[in-house]
């Protein structure tokens, strides 16, 4: 148990993000916008994301409390800190980790395509990601940290207990296609390959401790809790000798359990210097057939202590194994599916400060008036095992000077509401690079950030 | 003039991403001190008998014991970490005769590691209830640890004779709090 608690808090501590990119998003000076939405408007001839450094990115945020309220160097007793962060926090707070990592990564004009009319791009690449999201545990926290001794009456749920955890790689393929002047669309098929998951998003069940007329108290339990897992029962084999690394590098090349999925997105010009845009992310599943392994706790138990034979009514010895019979823990090697969380962005964009440059490929339409300047508002939305995360932004986008793009954002979500963010996208001769972090005013002091993200990479583009 | 506001432009990002970022001192280690102290409370055990099962086939039986297993210490990790116990034990009586009630706490070997007695005088009108406390820590925990099943006896005082249509019962309620510590 108290391993569980270290490995809980230290993930607490290093390990929370979430999957919003709003700076990336529809920053065209960057190819790897296109991840975020497949019909983006940008022109490139080719790029190719330079191996393994072409997009590294990571968001760190925790509602309800921050690294510093836990670990404080302040002589104030962890436990005591500890207790006072499950107190302020409530079953909703969330801890989420998001982390990817482009293995490869490009994207070419299909030969022939006239490039300022029907211009069509396809795009492939691969990347490994991380997600884990778990909500505070709440309730099983205060039974822990408090017990039940001041709480009587009250029911412990246990369907505060909600986590994720994945790793996997993801291999796609996309088109991208200017159906008009001022219409472009994308499309982005993917194939999933879980290398590691578990979950345990669907519990349910209470502990109930309460005045009775019969007993002491009126006591029972009803669990209906499941943890699924796949990849990782091996490694709970003594006579395992699988090698994690070789694990992950066949899970990676499509070894794992195996799942599809789609991007799809649009720009659309209502007027030249107003853009309107829309993707949806991760629409797919993952089937788990390999090495599946599920525990469940199902079962109800009225606990009455122990009851001698001469008692009318039910008598009741042994209750400890009375309990583990009425709510046993089983394994079982079923199949299940998972979904990936669906991510959806949206924009409205306003562009002015017209560029007498022609060589600026993020903004504007085609051939006609490019800006250097614009402001917007992005809503962001994806799907948690409770309710819908949200985040508001609003930006204001700049070519700086020949080559250097920067985005400014102002974001309210669930973790912070002032979260300000700076990107940059520095281009010289074919060689791109790019740097994005959120949460600015958090950087003063790190530790009390209730979430930080950044992403960054090197490209090849020609234009 | 490009160049100066490169220049001036990457000395800003790196004043953004590098030289305002700071971290309070903060200390990981912190969580090799956690203590966990929950207390808990449960049922411990519970009868109720009727005044006419005291009563068989016209005989009385002023001698009445059950011995059932209890097995809550098996448990490794609550035996490990239980630091204090507290048992509560309360008698009611709405029968119109007195009662002794012992319990006895037995080890595997049958040698008794506590006892309690409670005398609970007849019905007369009103309900009678008595109940006692015992706390167990150290020593006398350690050998309530050992406990592995409970011998319940009731011995009915003489006084009024029962039948089978006697009215009134006997009942016994007993919780348990548990006080553990978890390092």
């Amino acid at each position: 148990m108290k391993k569980i608690i270290h490995i809980l808090t230290l993930l607490v501590a290093f390990c929370s993000w979430s999957q919003n990119k709003q700076i990336l998003y529809n920053f065209t000076a960057v190819p790897q916008s296109l991840m975020t939405n497949p019909g983006a408007d940008f022109k490139y001839k080719w790029y190719a994301g330079v191996p393994l450094l072409s997009g590294v990115s990571a968001n760190v945020g925790s509602s309800g409390f921050s690294t510093y309220d836990l670990f404080a160097n302040d002589g104030v007793d962890f436990n005591t800190k500890l207790r006072n962060v499950v107190m302020k926090t409530n079953r909703n707070d969330k801890l989420a980790i998001n982390q990817q990592m482009e293995i490869f990564n490009g994207g070419f004009r299909i030969p022939g395509a006239d490039r300022d009319a029907s211009n069509a791009y396809v795009s492939f690449g691969m990347y490994q990601e991380f997600d884990m999201m778990s909500y505070m545990p709440k309730d099983l926290a205060i039974l822990a940290i408090d017990g039940n001794s001041n709480y009587l009456g009250k029911i412990f749920d246990l369907g505060d207990l909600s986590m994720k955890a994945e790793l996997l790689s993801v291999w796609h393929i996309g088109v991208h296609k200017n159906i008009s002047k001022n219409f472009i669309v994308g499309v982005r098929g993917k194939i999933y390959s879980s290398i590691y998951n578990a979950n345990s998003t669907k519990n349910s069940g209470y502990i109930y401790t309460g005045p009775s007329n019969i007993g002491v108290y009126d006591q029972s339990i009803y669990s209906n809790m499941q943890l699924n897992t796949s990849g990782l029962a091996k490694y709970d084999d003594e006579n395992n000798e699988s090698d994690v690394v070789k694990d992950i590098t066949k899970g990676a090349l499509l070894g794992g359990n195996l799942g599809l999925g789609f991007d799809a997105g649009f720009t659309y010009y209502p007027l030249q210097n107003i853009q309107i845009t829309g993707s949806i992310l991760d629409v797919g599943f993952i089937n788990h057939t390999k090495d599946v392994e599920s525990y469940t706790l199902k079962g109800r138990y009225n606990y009455r202590g122990i009851v001698p034979s001469f008692s009318s009514g039910a008598s009741a010895e042994n209750i400890y194994k009375e309990f583990q019979e009425a709510i046993p823990l089983d394994t079982i090697n079923s199949k299940y599916t998972t979904w990936r969380p669906i991510k959806l962005n949206s924009s409205f964009q306003y562009s002015f400060d017209e560029d007498s440059e022609d060589d600026c490929n993020c903004k504007g339409n085609g051939s006609e008036a490019v800006y250097k300047s614009a402001v917007g508002a992005q809503l962001f939305v994806m799907s948690t095992p409770r309710m819908p995360m949200f985040a508001f932004t609003t930006y204001f986008s700049r070519k700086i000077l020949k080559g250097l793009q920067a985005k400014a954002t102002y974001t309210l979500d669930t973790y912070s509401s002032k979260n300000i963010g700076l990107g940059l996208s520095t281009t010289s001769g074919p060689i791109n690079f790019y740097l994005m972090a959120d949460n600015l005013l958090e950087y003063k002091d790190l530790t009390k950030a209730n979430s930080l993200s950044f992403q960054l990479g090197f490209n090849v583009i020609v234009k | 003039m490009k160049r100066s506001l490169i220049t001036f432009v990457y000395s800003c990002i790196s004043i953004v991403f590098l030289f305002t970022s700071c971290a309070s001192d903060v200390d990981f280690d912190q969580v090799n001190t956690l203590k966990l102290e929950p207390v808990f409370i449960a049922n411990l055990a519970y009868f109720e008998v009727p005044a006419p099962d005291f009563v068989d086939n016209g005989q009385e039986q002023s001698l009445v014991f059950d011995v059932p297993a209890v097995d809550v210490f098996s448990d490794k990790f609550f035996r490990d970490n239980l630091k204090k116990a507290s048992i509560f034990t309360e008698m009611e009586n709405t029968i119109n005769r007195a009662y002794e009630v012992e319990l006895l706490f037995l080890d595997k070997d049958n040698t008794t590691v506590y006892s309690a007695n409670l005398n609970v005088p007849a019905y007369s009108g009103t309900v009678n209830k008595v109940n006692r406390t015992d706390d167990f820590e150290n020593v006398q925990l350690d050998l309530l640890k050992r406990t592995t099943k409970i011998a319940f006896i009731l011995r009915m005082s003489p006084g009024q004779p029962l039948t089978e249509t006697s009215s009134g019962k006997l009942i016994l309620r007993s919780g348990v709090t548990a006080y553990l510590v978890v390092e």
